[in-house]
């Protein structure tokens, strides 16, 4: 269908359209012209991605200067795969109605683990497995080696990318990660390093966030990409998390052992090296003297190891003398480790800033700031000097000098705190040092500011507000799009009571109450004999949902479920997770039905989507709060306090609001689909967490069905359940929900989309 | 974590003797205090593993895993409070660093025992050459120090005014919570008025209150932030997206070249006579004629004469539904000019 959108002809692969994708794309195209950034709230399911790749395809064709690329972050490789096949629908769309080849090359880059095709190293099943195996094979110094003596191993495919792959572009298409192993097996040439080669002058990049959010990564990866670029961040409403994880670091002491074994080898090797070949070192010498942006225009196969964010002004600058020769570096390792291990060795919670660590770090050890904060760029200058090929040993070594770097770069935005036991176990010590980032908008601010568009979208952002705050942006667009319906097919309802009228809730003082528990399990109980085939419940957390479930127990209530379904639980191992998962998918799709407790924030939660008949129901026991004893989180809510005049609730209710949607989103993953959306929980009808739903939800959570008891609950659910067991056909749909050409164009429905535009 | 900790005399661990503390002298090798009573009693005696001299008075308690890391921050306090040129006192970084390097090589030297006698030597020449300097630097602070200081005393001062700022606005909204709830109460007790409408108008009350109040609580805190710009308006550092503007010459844009047309006047009157003619007309007759150092500077009569004859003939032919404003100026000028000529 070929779409007029504000004077810009789309084609859009598909021969209907929902009509806030059309609103999606009027609002998009806006910001494109303003070069602002967006931030786009669409309900799962309604064709985000295809919205956005469409406009974004026909936009760069129509202004190609002002657009030149498209950069799509993704989470997963599921879901970069799910993109690249969206865009492949789109191409061959291009081509059959122009009847010619596009010039267009998309590509999806993943790491080494998913892309290499080297016979014995892409067996190996770990990422930095792959990552050390790979840089032993391909450093500049073992194939200078090769080149003297031919029993050094090399890796062919790498050696056939170097010699023919630069000059050959990759011929314009769609290619997914299978597609590219496809073509470096035909060209021998290695697809990895053939896809970062591509990233500069291809249209359509897909990736992982890291690329561009992990400063040590982005670095090496995403530093030519032009400034005319858009970046879309999808299933974004977790991106501040991920900023925050990005520049934090958590050292251990078992991890600062590893760092003395490895100091001890780096001794080694360097007296080793000094005998034999002293030159060598001599020379890092000469070029350390002169400074370090040389050290840093390396052979890409050398980036293995990369600095965190530095002031481009500190790069150009020499290295303080005091860690000029390898020996003095070594011993001023020696001294930081040493130094931590002492600060490891504390008996209670210490939290201090940066500044008061430096200070204590001069008066203990007599370490300046300025040595400090080139430590990540020596320690890579010197490894890459004595030729190790072997990395893997050495990232806990890596670890401590990227915080080293960065306690000493940034005075602001980061906190330390020591804590020498597990909250849980006060009598175990594992003393942990947490250097942890409180503001989000750093590891982010490098992409506002670079690209011209940045688009922030997902299925659930709400409160849209809150995001611009906590990133630190101004956006031209923030818009919150429903989802068109022809039938009510969600059926949101607060469950505030049970049927003995005691309240139901997860707040602290009441969960331990068997009334509510039982409560609780009661309503699960009902719900599981009204609705057919898969129910999924979110609880709290893991330790509550222990708790929850041996009571039930005791109660007699898993029984009572085991009558009507089969049960699954989540636990925190990712392996018994994913069996269960398996065999509730299996007894869902045999009819026995099936019910799978699991937690808000878990995996489930995040990355699982269970259309249809795995999820009729979904159950939200408890407001999903963030542990707030936790330090981190403590120090990060004063820092938003201070900094950007959040309120601590506010934020701990924006935290738990978008978990609690993230869950109730997965039971929807399209406009045929159909599901009841349970929060059971007195507090979810108080007015500051309702509005904080996103608005496909609260649009049809009615007013009457905000205080209910259990009885009234499964009444109204048996109710809509025959309601939406009625045969449904497109055709219903029609005019309604998905348009057609001619429908869309109407004046009618122009007139109505219109509205939504100016409502929003 | 330490259970592995030994000492080396007596082989007695951590773990049997949770009390054991190790202790360090100078040549770097530990002793677990007990021994170190035995062994030296006296006061003095020799290390039991390398039988250096050592003094009981200079034992200390060993703050690292590693001994070697105790003895070596030993040497490098000691060393560095000599040593304590700072970047200040060099002419380029270039030399501060070899500085710096030259001063970690005699920690290393010392550490590791490499040459004492040089090694001596080179601390020696340097203490007789730069006594003042380092006399002068002990009292000084340097600039990362000084910066350090600043920065954490700025934190201190936050955290108190915002501890201060947010305890008081909680208190202050739990007041207004609980007077509202009360005064509601009173309300539907006294008056007479439907219960409904009271409770609708409270709830209205309540809900203005609160929008009021994160704008009370943002504002006092907006004063302690630290703002990112100037007086004038224009961004504190380089954040801004606009560096341009931060160049101190606005960029010139290219405009076509400039080109010369003469002026054209609105004479509005008869020709006056050629300037070449005027002697001949005899019009000088009635000018004083221009002295010596007059036609020194390049000053002849006809020029005067010319002018004064342009004005008193120019706009002659004006009409005011004609022309504007300005020929009438140019007008009452030229009149007064002429007077101006007269009377000299």
């Amino acid at each position: 269908m070929k779409l007029n959108v504000d004077g810009l002809l789309v084609y859009f692969p598909y021969d209907y359209i929902y009509p806030e994708q059309f609103s999606y794309m009027l609002e998009l195209k806006r910001a494109l012209d303003a070069k602002g950034h967006c931030l786009l709230e669409m309900p799962s399911g309604t064709g985000k991605t295809t919205t956005l790749l469409s406009l974004i395809v026909a936009y760069m064709k129509a202004h190609p200067l002002d657009l030149t690329k498209l950069v799509y972050c993704s989470r997963t490789v599921p879901e970069i795969e799910k993109v690249m096949e969206e865009l492949r629908k789109l191409m061959n769309y291009y081509e059959k109605e122009m009847g010619m080849e596009q010039n267009i090359l998309g590509l999806a880059l993943s790491s080494r683990k998913n892309l290499c095709i080297h016979p014995s190293v892409s067996k190996e099943r770990e990422g930095k497995v792959v990552d050390g195996r790979c840089y032993s094979l391909t450093a500049s110094f073992v194939r200078a080696r090769h080149a003297a003596d031919d029993a050094v191993p090399i890796c062919e495919f790498y050696e056939g990318f170097d010699a023919h792959g630069k000059e050959f572009p990759l011929p314009p298409g769609v290619y997914n990660l299978d597609d590219l192993k496809e073509y470096g097996q035909t060209k021998r040439w290695c697809p990895y390093f053939l896809a970062r080669h591509t990233i500069t002058h291809a249209n359509i990049v897909v990736y992982s966030y890291h690329y561009l959010l992990d400063p040590k990564i982005a670095e090496v990866v995403s530093k030519e990409i032009s400034k005319s670029s858009v970046v879309v961040f999808d299933e974004a409403h977790n991106i501040d998390n991920v900023c925050i994880d990005s520049m934090s670091v958590k050292i251990t002491k078992r991890l600062l052992d590893k760092c003395s074994n490895s100091i001890t080898i780096l001794e080694t090797t360097i007296s080793n090296m000094k005998e034999n070949d002293s030159k060598r070192l001599e020379k890092e010498y000469k070029r350390l003297v002169e400074g370090l942006r040389d050290a840093t225009i390396a052979r890409e196969t050398d980036m293995a190891l990369v600095n965190p964010v530095l002031p481009s002004e500190i790069l150009e600058e020499a290295v303080p003398g005091t860690i000029r020769t390898a020996e003095h570096f070594v011993a001023f390792l020696k001294r930081v480790v040493e130094y931590i291990k002492t600060r490891l060795r504390v008996q209670h919670v210490v939290q201090e800033s940066p500044a008061g660590f430096l200070r204590d770090i001069h008066t203990k050890v007599c370490i300046d700031r300025k040595p400090l904060r080139f430590t990540a760029e020596r320690l890579a200058s010197l490894i890459r000097t004595l030729e190790i090929s072997d990395l893997t040993d050495f990232s806990p070594l890596v670890t401590v000098s990227h915080f080293a770097t960065l306690v000493s770069t940034y005075t602001k935005g980061f906190t330390i705190i020591i804590e020498p036991f597990e909250d849980r176990a006060p009598t175990v010590s594992n003393p942990i040092l947490y250097f942890s980032c409180l503001d989000s908008s750093i590891a982010i601010k490098p992409v506002f500011n670079r690209f011209q568009t940045v688009v922030i979208t997902s299925g659930t952002l709400s409160p849209l507000d809150m995001y611009p705050k906590i990133l630190d942006f101004h956006p031209v667009i923030m818009t919150s799009f429903t989802m068109t319906l022809a039938r009510p097919c969600i059926l949101p309802m607060i469950v505030s009571k049970g049927n003995d009228q005691v309240a139901m809730s997860s707040r602290y003082e009441t969960r331990e109450d068997t009334a509510v528990i039982r409560n609780y399990g009661n309503l699960l109980v009902e719900v599981a004999a009204a609705v057919p085939d898969g129910i999924v419940c979110f609880f709290t957390s893991y330790l509550y949902l222990e708790t929850i479930v041996s009571s039930w127990y005791d109660q007699g209530i898993i029984d009572q479920l085991q009558r009507h379904k089969l049960l699954f639980i989540e636990t925190q191992d990712a392996a018994e997770t994913s069996l269960a998962l398996i065999n509730y998918i299996k007894a869902c799709d045999n009819g026995r039905g099936a019910v799978l407790l699991s937690v808000a924030r878990g995996k489930v939660s995040e990355g699982i989507d269970f259309d249809h008949h795995l999820g009729r129901a979904v159950l939200m026991f408890g407001i999903p709060y963030v542990y707030t004893q936790s330090r981190i989180l403590r120090a990060r809510l004063e820092y938003l306090r201070d900094q950007f005049q959040i309120r601590e609730n506010d934020f701990l209710t924006f935290d738990a609001m978008r978990h609690a949607a993230q869950c109730l989103g997965r039971c929807m993953r399209g406009k045929t689909d159909y599901g009841i959306m349970v929060l059971a929980d007195k507090r979810f009808s108080r007015a500051d967490k309702r509005s904080k739903l996103p608005k496909w939800i609260q649009e049809h959570l009615k007013d009457t069905n905000c205080n209910l008891s259990t009885e009234e609950c499964v009444q109204i659910c048996k109710r809509w359940l025959r309601q939406m067991a009625q045969p449904f056909s497109r055709e219903d749909q029609l005019g309604i929900s998905l348009l057609t050409l001619e429908q869309l164009q109407s004046e009618e429905m122009q007139k109505k989309i219109q509205q939504r535009a100016q409502g929003v | 974590m330490d259970d592995y900790q030994t000492c080396p005399k007596c082989k007695t661990t951590k773990y049997r003797n949770p009390a054991m503390v190790l202790m360090v002298n100078a040549c770097g090798h530990a002793l677990c205090e007990s021994c170190v009573e035995l062994l030296f009693a006296k006061g003095s005696g020799a290390c039991p593993e390398c039988k250096c001299p050592l003094r009981r008075n200079n034992f200390r308690v060993q703050l690292f895993e590693d001994p070697a890391v105790d003895k070596e921050v030993d040497i490098r306090k000691r060393i560095l409070k000599e040593f304590n040129k700072r970047q200040e006192d060099f002419p380029t970084l270039r030399e501060y660093n070899d500085y710096l390097e030259e001063v970690e090589t005699i920690i290393f030297n010392l550490v590791f025992d490499i040459d004492p006698a040089g090694t001596n030597k080179m601390i020696d020449n340097y203490k007789k050459e730069n006594k003042d300097i380092t006399q002068k630097n002990r009292n000084r602070q340097s600039q990362e120090e000084m910066e350090l200081e600043e920065l954490l005393e700025a934190e201190k001062a936050q955290q108190s005014e915002k501890a201060n700022l947010y305890v008081n606005a909680e208190l202050e909204e739990k007041k207004q919570k609980h007077k509202a709830r009360e005064k509601l109460i009173d309300e539907l007790m006294f008056s007479d008025a439907d219960a409904k409408s009271i409770v609708a108008s409270h709830v209205q009350a309540t809900a203005a209150l609160a929008k009021e109040q994160p704008k009370a609580a943002a504002q006092p805190s907006s004063g302690v932030v630290k703002s990112s710009k100037f007086s004038s308006g224009v961004q504190i550092g380089l954040r801004g997206q606009h560096t341009n503007s931060f160049l101190p010459i606005p960029k010139q844009e290219d405009l076509p070249l400039h080109r010369y047309t003469a002026p054209v006047f609105d004479y509005d009157g008869p020709p006056p006579p050629a300037i070449e003619k005027l002697g001949k007309l005899n019009y000088f007759a009635n000018i004083r004629a221009a002295n010596i150092t007059e036609r020194a500077g390049g000053y002849t009569e006809a020029m005067s004469c010319c002018r004064a004859l342009q004005e008193a003939l120019g706009g002659l032919f004006y009409s005011p539904q004609l022309t504007h404003k300005t020929a009438v100026l140019a007008t009452n000028s030229s009149t007064q000019d002429t007077d101006d000529m007269e009377t000299t």
